[in-house]
Parts: C-alpha cells; sequence; structure tokens
C-alpha cells in the first residue's frame, strides 16, 4: 500500500536542490501535473510537520480525534504565497491552513501556519519535480 | 513592518516586456548562472459571490467530491486558490476567493470586496430567488467594491437546462443595465466555461490597465489571508492615468 515515490530518506536530493538551496525544477502535482511551483522559486528547508494523509476515506477514520497521516522533514519554502504558480488554501485547521493542488485538489501537499504569515511549506515527498 | 514581501520582486524592473521566449523551465537547469525565476507581472483578487446554492464554490472547485483528502475536504474546504494565467504576454497570478458560507448579504467583509478587481456574481438558472437576489448584490458592490473593479454575470447550471428558470435574455437584460458588467452561462458541474470565466474577466481587468505598471503598487491590492474587517487592507492603488 505505502508507495511514496521515494525512499523517506530521499536519496537524490541533489537532484532536486541546487548550490543555493533552492529547486532545480518545477513542482508539480503528483496526480494532474499542475504546476505549484517554478523552478528557483523555493528553498529546501527541514522541518518536522505533520500531514494528513493524501489517501481516502477507510484509512482516514479518525480514530478519536487521531488523523492519518505522515510526518514529513523535506520541504520546500516560500515566503509570499504568490510565489506559487497554482495553489489551493484549505480553510483554517486550527491555526493551520493546509495547501492542496489548485486544480485536483489532491492534498495536503503542504502547510502553513496562521502564526507566520512568511512561510508556505510543499512537502517533498508529495509532490513531483520535473 | 518589513519588506520582504517586495524582496523577490526586485528583478522585475526594466526588463523591457515580457522577453516572452525565456520561459525559465526550459532547458536552464545546467547553466551555472541561472535566469532569476519570473516573477508575476501582476496579481490580481478575485472573488465570486452570489446566493447560497447557485454553486460559487464548484467555480472555484473544480471536483466537488471524492478527490481530495476526504479529512480536509468534508470539513475543510477550499479557502482560496493561487492561479496562474497568461495573457497578453504578460504572467498573472490571481487569488480566487469563494464566498460561500457568507451569504447572507451584510456577512461578506467589506474587505473582500475592497481588495477585489474582479467579482463574479453567480446565479442559477433554475432558481428564480437567486435572480431575484441579483439587486441586493450590486447594491453590496456598490457600497463596498472599488467602481474599477471588473463584473461579471455568471448564470450556472447550464448542465440542468430542463430545469431552466431564468431565460439567457433575462441574464443578458440585467447585465446590459449595468455598466460595464459582462455575463456569461456557464456549468460549473461539467466545467463549461469556468476557465473562460476567469480568463475573460482578467481580460477585462487588463484592459483597463496600463501594460506598465510596477509590481509593487499592484501587490497592494491583494488581501492578507485574514482579512481583517474593520481595517481597511490598504489604500488602493492609485488610479493610473493615461498617458
Amino acid at each position: 500500500m505505502d508507495d511514496s515515490w521515494q525512499s523517506k530518506d530521499g536519496p537524490d536530493r541533489t537532484d532536486l536542490v541546487s548550490k543555493d538551496g533552492k529547486n532545480n525544477k518545477s513542482v508539480l502535482c503528483q496526480r494532474c501535473g499542475s504546476k505549484v511551483l517554478g523552478p528557483g522559486m523555493a528553498l529546501f528547508a527541514e522541518k518536522e510537520l505533520f500531514l494528513p494523509s493524501m489517501r481516502k476515506k477507510t484509512s482516514l477514520k479518525t480514530t478519536e480525534g487521531s488523523v492519518d497521516g505522515d510526518t514529513l522533514n523535506a520541504h520546500w519554502l516560500v515566503d509570499d504565497m504568490f510565489s506559487f504558480e497554482n495553489v489551493g488554501f484549505t480553510k483554517d485547521v486550527g491555526n493551520i491552513k493546509y495547501l492542496i493542488c489548485a486544480d485536483c485538489e489532491i492534498g495536503p501537499i503542504g502547510w502553513h501556519c496562521l502564526d507566520d504569515k512568511r512561510s508556505f511549506y510543499v512537502a517533498l515527498e508529495r509532490v513531483n519535480h520535473a | 513592518m518589513d519588506h520582504r514581501y517586495d524582496i523577490p520582486r526586485r528583478a522585475a524592473g526594466g526588463a523591457g516586456g515580457g522577453s516572452a521566449n525565456s520561459s525559465p523551465a526550459m532547458g536552464t537547469q545546467s547553466r551555472r548562472r541561472k535566469m532569476p525565476p519570473r516573477p508575476a507581472d501582476f496579481k490580481l483578487q478575485i472573488i465570486i459571490i452570489g446566493s447560497r446554492g447557485v454553486g460559487k464554490t464548484s467555480l472555484m472547485e473544480r471536483y466537488t467530491d471524492d478527490t481530495f483528502c476526504e479529512a480536509c475536504k468534508s470539513t475543510v474546504g477550499v479557502d482560496f486558490k493561487i492561479k496562474t494565467v497568461e495573457l497578453r504576454g504578460k504572467k498573472i497570478r490571481l487569488q480566487i476567493w469563494d464566498t460561500a458560507g457568507q451569504e447572507r448579504f451584510n456577512s461578506i467583509t467589506s474587505a473582500y470586496y475592497r481588495g477585489a478587481k474582479g467579482i463574479v456574481l453567480v446565479y442559477d438558472i433554475t432558481k428564480q430567488e437567486t435572480f431575484d437576489d441579483l439587486p441586493k448584490w450590486m447594491k453590496m458592490i456598490d457600497k463596498y467594491a472599488s467602481e474599477e473593479a471588473e463584473l461579471l454575470l455568471v448564470g450556472n447550471k447550464l448542465d440542468c437546462e430542463t430545469d431552466r428558470i431564468i431565460s439567457r435574455q433575462q441574464g443578458e437584460r440585467f447585465a446590459s443595465r449595468v455598466s460595464g458588467m459582462r455575463f456569461c452561462e456557464a456549468s460549473a458541474k461539467d466545467n463549461f466555461n469556468v476557465d473562460e470565466i476567469f480568463l475573460k474577466l482578467v481580460d477585462d481587468i487588463l484592459s483597463k490597465m496600463p501594460l506598465e505598471v510596477p509590481n509593487k503598487e499592484l501587490s497592494n491590492s491583494v488581501l492578507s489571508l485574514q482579512p481583517e474587517p474593520e481595517v481597511p487592507p490598504e489604500l488602493p492603488p492609485p488610479r493610473m492615468r493615461c498617458c
């Protein structure tokens, strides 16, 4: 079932991250290919963030308030929401807005905390690069 | 406070009208000195308003069920989207807000209206009352929105043609009485005319704008994530004079 496109430790980061720490490639939706970020628009950042699972239904049964999901460490970070080519924001969940694909709405692909208006994270594991 | 939002845009100046062949996505990866990422030329805020149930949300959310993470979708929903379109050689970032859930006329904060460069007013062609509500929405627009905001009237649910109550002519007539208001019919369910709606609106907005406007002035028209009703967002960008 768990077929994430890369192993958790993300081997080929060098392929994705430029010398100045930015994304070498476009960041795309894994399902529909919608362009989330153009090359060079985001910084690689490590931060431990919990994102609810992208899988739906059955696996997502909230067992007494706990949500199925992953703790992810590798992200693309932008400081301005207008750096995105295409992205959707969910309504607030507590003080969090999750980022989703603007076109097919799969998600969450990223995370934004309302307490930090200058940080928008997109999880490397939840997007494609090309 | 600080002006970090301006930083990524510093490269924008001067480049002399959209060097169209410099698509940064193409083949530049291996070059040592990379093209700076191309910033957006314009940022526009668009809001979608209309009575409850007319399909505002479906105009913004392409798929209304079964695609998005159930946990987020059912309980949370989409707040707004950033979309990029290219038109007239310009790259335009749209911030699209759907006001669903705030349908009582006076509950939509005036801040939504104030920053909007484009307003999509939606009714349901199968529901008389949503059409009858239009004058009330117009009052809100007159009261709060910039006079320059482009207006587009959308008769939605074209997929329910058999239940149609409001004729196309009625919609056209309403729009024709409001200066500068455009009209179209659409089906968010079939995705018919939906992308066109935004393109049309953006095209109208652009045609009103002088083409070389510094980015910064326009970025002021954009709402922050949490519009605060009592505080006017920023002064509207200075009116551009022609020549």
